[in-house]
């Protein structure tokens, strides 16, 4: 905590209360304990919420002069002495409480002014609105609660110049905020600057001028407490839930505009009790850490050294600031593309004859990657294209591309960026016209005719992927910057770096292993129709549907932390070769509707791991062989142990735990942690074609790291054996391991 | 003879007790049990199903005849159907915003309103509005409902994972129940029902609509999501404890078997007959199920469904 903010904020208070006191003291002798306080808006819109901050904070009712006593002799217990020269204390505690006696006082100075008739105020020809009354409080505070408006921005003081004070409203409405203004420097306020710009005011336009002082700005406090109070079912005096609540539900921040004076600190201190951060255009001092905020609480971002090649470009990226400090997210209504867009474009194929341009496959290499950077590099929605366009090409014509997304996010985490990468195939497909194949340096995108002649250029891809990042994954991405590369030279440069990333992200995935987490991922997407089954799913074992790892779990749990996928503590190690936890076998239990009590993950003959039916292999025990064989949903073959993939299904389908077979993902095959309990790969001595030839490397790996490198030209399949005697004779011909390894059974 | 001494199941839950009406107007409370719907010896079961009848703000343009004919002229002034309803037996009228729907009129903010307050006037048992579905324009018209039913304690739908937070805010606002809607599925359900409360609603603010089929149409997996439901809320499972209310007439009386009467073989016997039975029908599996709330349609099956209700009752 700055001493500089304390010293300040604890002036203020002081000053602020001062000012009440003296206030009250006259207005008490003037009209007596009598007179009655209502809190109306210019147009005499009452409130059922008394003096609401007051009211919401303490529960005190104030309904006549003499009733402000009480909240005026707790403002001052509140006040801490202001703080020596010399001595040094880490003050948030007094500092807050500061800020909360100033926004008591500011109310009671309200309150004296409603009395004597100077509220809302009139300036000149203009008449302030004064507080917000209940009905459309509750209009805009239905709005907040949903989602709709993001919060409101608390706009204190005067901007640079009037186009700067226009630019900095402007920006801040195209985020869907209200905004809220009080106060000025040296007499002059944002207020006078849109008024003389022409800028309407008042509740149709969501701009709404509360005062020219300082105080005013408890108006905003008093709307956020009551919107607190109705739709948060909090009763008055529960301060604690009504701060959380605005802190959680209300995305709203001051925006402080020239320098200021220790009464504003004061107000900035109490509006951080709500969890409202403080934004200044000065040079201040910054309070960094969160806690009481969200994230920080007090940011300094003098206007002038704010980069950019005009004030316009600086004041947008002022409430950019404000945005992502008080955590707004952007939510983009339309994907703004000539063509049309949306999940019914997804399977579409762009044939030859329709076909604008091509990129990747056999004209060159097409590559897309999605990296995280410090939030302060990226630009959100900046687009950019690096070398020819459509435009530039001639009909049919096929090319390289290279597509950068750089995004990044306050919860965003480098482990993320596969999870994000790979939903660029899904959200380029949704683009009418656009057919997209493969990830990574395997990308191939078509783009037809129709797509060019409706208008569909390259930078629309930035518009694509920007618009789904921010609506899908909003939870994790605060920013995202595109750029589109097609120039021969930069592509293969960023081929080179790609690659470079593709292999160092490997290496770290690799490196995340079942012993090197203590969380394991579940799934209960399929429980509509097998109930009682759970999915399980640890770094070296991907969901049986093949469909989501351990990361895209972790990734959804960010994402949506209600959602099908919660973390699993894997808890105390019950048996480390059968994979056997118990925080996993106590999860098991609570989410089976307790039908199964127990989860090994890595044994096949004890306790497997359940099926809902979505499983890409089906293993299962051949007795005589000593071992497994796994046949995978694409074969249709006959197999040794007499059931087709289809038959099997109908025993280890819909939640049943049947030791000896067992669903699974097609590349749990080439695990380490494959059936380790019962001797890992080298007891597989049966595997559909398909799988082999897929996972042709991997498997040759896992048999290297088996020990055994002929091992996969051991292991039969569909061509070389369809019954068990077939299988018994191929087995002994070849000398299968498993032939000589310890009975199963 | 040997005397059988009959299991009985150890639920360590219970539904909560949720109660419509407030403000002078009368009240309904659903919920409560601890025990599978109707096994009086095993637990107990403190309030009965109660049974509600639907109106919609508009004449029904797609209503099965035996319908329209049952109930005559009264469809054309919602007050006056109300009233009709509460005669036949409804003990809570389900108001159906028909006419705020984008394909079926689009009307407005003013025009909820005003029916709400018609229908607060007319009758004194509880209401429940269901609005379009439409999840933009329920939050434009719902919270006026809402206001304008202020303090009465109404339940309030559908609210789904798209505009729950609307409906959540204005149900806490104005003292409410809201009804979560989720496509037969247990997780989603209680996924709403955590968003719900995480929202700040009162755990005995909700009410579920876990959504159901017809007879024919898909009854048996309805009912087995709804069991499953009230298994898990049985077995202390506070997020599907919810008491359960299930829109049966507008299920039933969708399907053939309820509005055709052509072309169909004789054996299915007359069609007015055969519409109150599906009603019927369908309404006493999903109280097997565990339905706390049937909304019927024909004042036939309202007396039939009673008539059961009471008998099972005991």
């Amino acid at each position: 905590m700055s001493k500089f903010i304390a010293t300040q904020a604890i002036t203020g208070a002081h000053q602020t209360i001062e000012k009440a006191d003296k206030m009250y003291k006259e207005a008490l002798a003037k009209h007596g304990p009598d007179a009655v306080i209502e809190f109306k808006d210019s147009r005499g819109g009452p409130t059922a919420f008394h003096v609401p901050l007051i009211y919401g904070y303490t529960g005190i009712i104030i309904e006549k002069l003499g009733d402000l006593e009480k909240p005026l002799e707790l403002a001052k217990s509140l006040l801490p002495p202001t703080p020596s020269e010399h001595l040094w204390v880490p003050y948030l505690g007094e500092t807050l409480d500061s800020g909360v006696a100033t926004l008591y006082a500011e109310e009671i100075i309200k309150s004296i002014e409603f009395v004597n008739g100077t509220q809302p105020e009139v300036k000149g020809d203009f008449t302030y609105n004064g507080p917000i009354d209940d009905s459309q409080m509750r209009g805009w505070g239905i709005q907040l609660v949903d989602g709709r408006m993001p919060g409101f921005a608390a706009i204190l003081g005067c901007a640079k110049s009037n186009e700067v004070a226009v630019k900095i409203v402007r920006e801040c409405q195209s985020k869907g905020l209200l905004v809220f203004l009080a106060g000025n420097n040296n007499g002059r306020s944002v207020v006078d600057q849109l008024r003389e710009e022409g800028v309407e005011m008042g509740y149709d336009t969501f701009i709404v001028p509360f005062g020219s002082d300082t105080e005013a700005i408890v108006y905003a406090l008093g709307f956020a407490t009551r919107a607190a109070l109705s739709f948060g079912g909090v009763d008055a005096g529960d301060y604690r839930r009504i701060l959380l609540y605005n802190k959680f539900r209300c995305f709203a921040f001051a925006l402080v505009l020239g320098d200021m004076g220790p009464v504003d600190w004061a107000t900035g201190a109490g509006a951080i009790t709500f969890g409202f951060p403080a934004i200044c255009d000065t040079q201040v001092p910054n309070i960094l850490p969160t806690g009481v905020t969200r994230y920080e609480h007090v940011v300094s971002m003098p206007f002038d050294d704010i980069p950019g090649k005009d004030d316009m470009e600086r004041a947008e990226k002022l409430v950019d600031k404000c945005v992502e400090v008080r955590g707004i997210k952007v939510k983009i209504a339309k994907v703004a593309i000539p063509n049309s867009f949306g999940p019914a474009f997804e399977g579409e194929v762009v044939r030859r004859a329709n076909l604008q341009a091509e990129y990747g496959s056999k004209a060159g290499p097409a590559v897309e990657m999605l990296e995280m950077h410090d939030i302060n590099d990226i630009e959100d929605g900046k687009f950019e294209v690096i070398g020819p366009d459509l435009d530039d090409l001639k009909e049919g014509d096929k090319t390289y591309m290279a597509i950068k997304v750089d995004v990044a996010g306050r919860k965003m985490q480098k482990d993320f960026e596969p999870v994000l990468e790979r939903q660029i195939h899904h959200f380029v497909n949704g683009a009418e016209g656009v057919q997209h194949q493969g990830q990574r340096d395997i990308t191939w995108i078509r783009i037809s005719k129709g797509a060019f002649e409706k208008g569909f250029r390259l930078k629309h891809l930035g518009d694509i992927l920007h618009a789904n990042l921010h609506n899908q994954f909003g939870a994790i991405v605060d920013k995202v910057q595109v750029t589109v590369i097609t120039d021969e030279k930069k592509v293969a440069e960023f081929l080179e770096h790609a690659k470079e990333v593709y292999a160092e992200r490997d290496l770290r995935l690799a490196g995340i292993t079942d012993d090197s987490v203590d969380t394991f991922y579940s799934c209960a997407l399929c429980q509509s129709f097998a109930p009682t089954h759970i999915c399980v799913i640890n770094p070296e074992r991907t969901g049986l549907c093949g469909a989501y790892s351990w990361l895209d779990c972790r990734a959804a749990y960010e994402i949506n932390p209600t959602g099908p996928n919660q973390p699993v503590p894997k808890g105390k190690l019950i048996s480390q070769e059968a994979g056997e936890w118990e925080g996993v076998n106590q999860f098991v239990l609570e989410n089976s509707q307790r039908a199964i009590d127990r989860f090994t993950l890595y044994s096949v003959m004890d306790a497997p791991c359940t099926t809902c039916g979505c499983c890409e292999c089906i293993m299962m025990i051949i007795p005589e062989a000593n071992g497994f064989m796994v046949v995978s949903r694409d074969d249709y073959s006959e197999t040794p142990c007499g059931l087709k993939f289809t038959t099997a299904m109908s025993d280890v389908g819909g939640g049943a735990q049947n030791p000896g077979m067992m669903g699974h993902g097609k590349r749990y095959v080439t695990s380490d942690k494959f059936i380790s309990a019962e001797g890992g790969i080298k007891r597989l001595v049966w595997l559909s074609k398909n799988i082999k030839e897929e996972l042709a490397e991997e498997l040759k790996e896992a048999a290297i790291a088996a020990g055994d490198p002929d091992l996969i030209d051991k292991i039969a399949d569909g061509t070389t054996a369809t019954t068990s005697d077939e299988l018994m004779a191929f087995l002994e011909e070849k000398g299968h391991p498993a032939l000589t390894m310890d009975p199963i059974i | 003879m040997p005397s059988v001494e009959i299991p009985l199941e150890k639920w360590t839950g219970q539904v909560h007790q949720v109660t419509l009406g407030a403000g002078g107007r009368k009240t309904v409370t659903v919920g409560g049990e601890n025990t599978l719907p109707y096994l009086h010896f095993d637990g107990t079961i403190p309030n009965k199903t109660a049974v509600a009848i639907e109106i919609q703000d508009i004449a029904p343009a797609d209503w099965s005849p035996t319908l329209l004919k049952a109930w005559g002229d009264v469809v054309n002034d919602p007050a006056t159907w109300a009233k009709k309803a509460v005669e036949y037996g409804a003990e809570a009228i389900l108001l159906n915003l028909k006419s705020a729907h984008p394909d079926e009129g689009n009307t407005g903010i003013a025009e909820a309103k005003a029916v709400t307050d018609k229908i607060l006037s007319a009758v004194d048992v509880p209401l429940i509005v269901i609005g379009t579905g439409v999840a933009d324009k329920d939050n434009e018209i719902l919270p006026a409902v809402s206001e304008a039913a202020r303090g009465q304690r109404i339940a309030i739908g559908n609210c789904e994972e798209k505009n729950y937070r609307t409906v959540v805010a204005v149900c806490i606002a104005d003292g409410h129940i809201a009804i979560p809607s989720s496509p037969v599925d247990l997780n989603l359900a209680k996924q709403l029902n955590i968003l719900l409360t995480d929202a700040g609603l009162p755990i005995d603010a909700i009410l579920m609509d876990p959504t159901t089929g017809a007879l024919g149409y898909g009854l048996e997996y309805t009912y087995s999501v709804m069991e499953r439901l009230r298994m898990a809320g049985l077995g202390g499972d506070k997020l599907t404890a919810m008491p359960i209310i299930n829109n049966v007439g507008e299920d039933a009386w969708k399907q053939k078997e309820a509005k055709v009467a052509q072309g169909l073989p004789e054996s299915w016997g007359d069609m007015e007959t055969r519409g109150i039975i599906w009603e019927e029908q369908t309404a006493i599996s999903l109280m097997q199920a565990g339905s706390n709330l049937v909304v019927l349609r024909h004042p036939q099956s309202v007396a039939k469904v009673g008539a059961a209700i009471t008998k099972l009752m005991g």
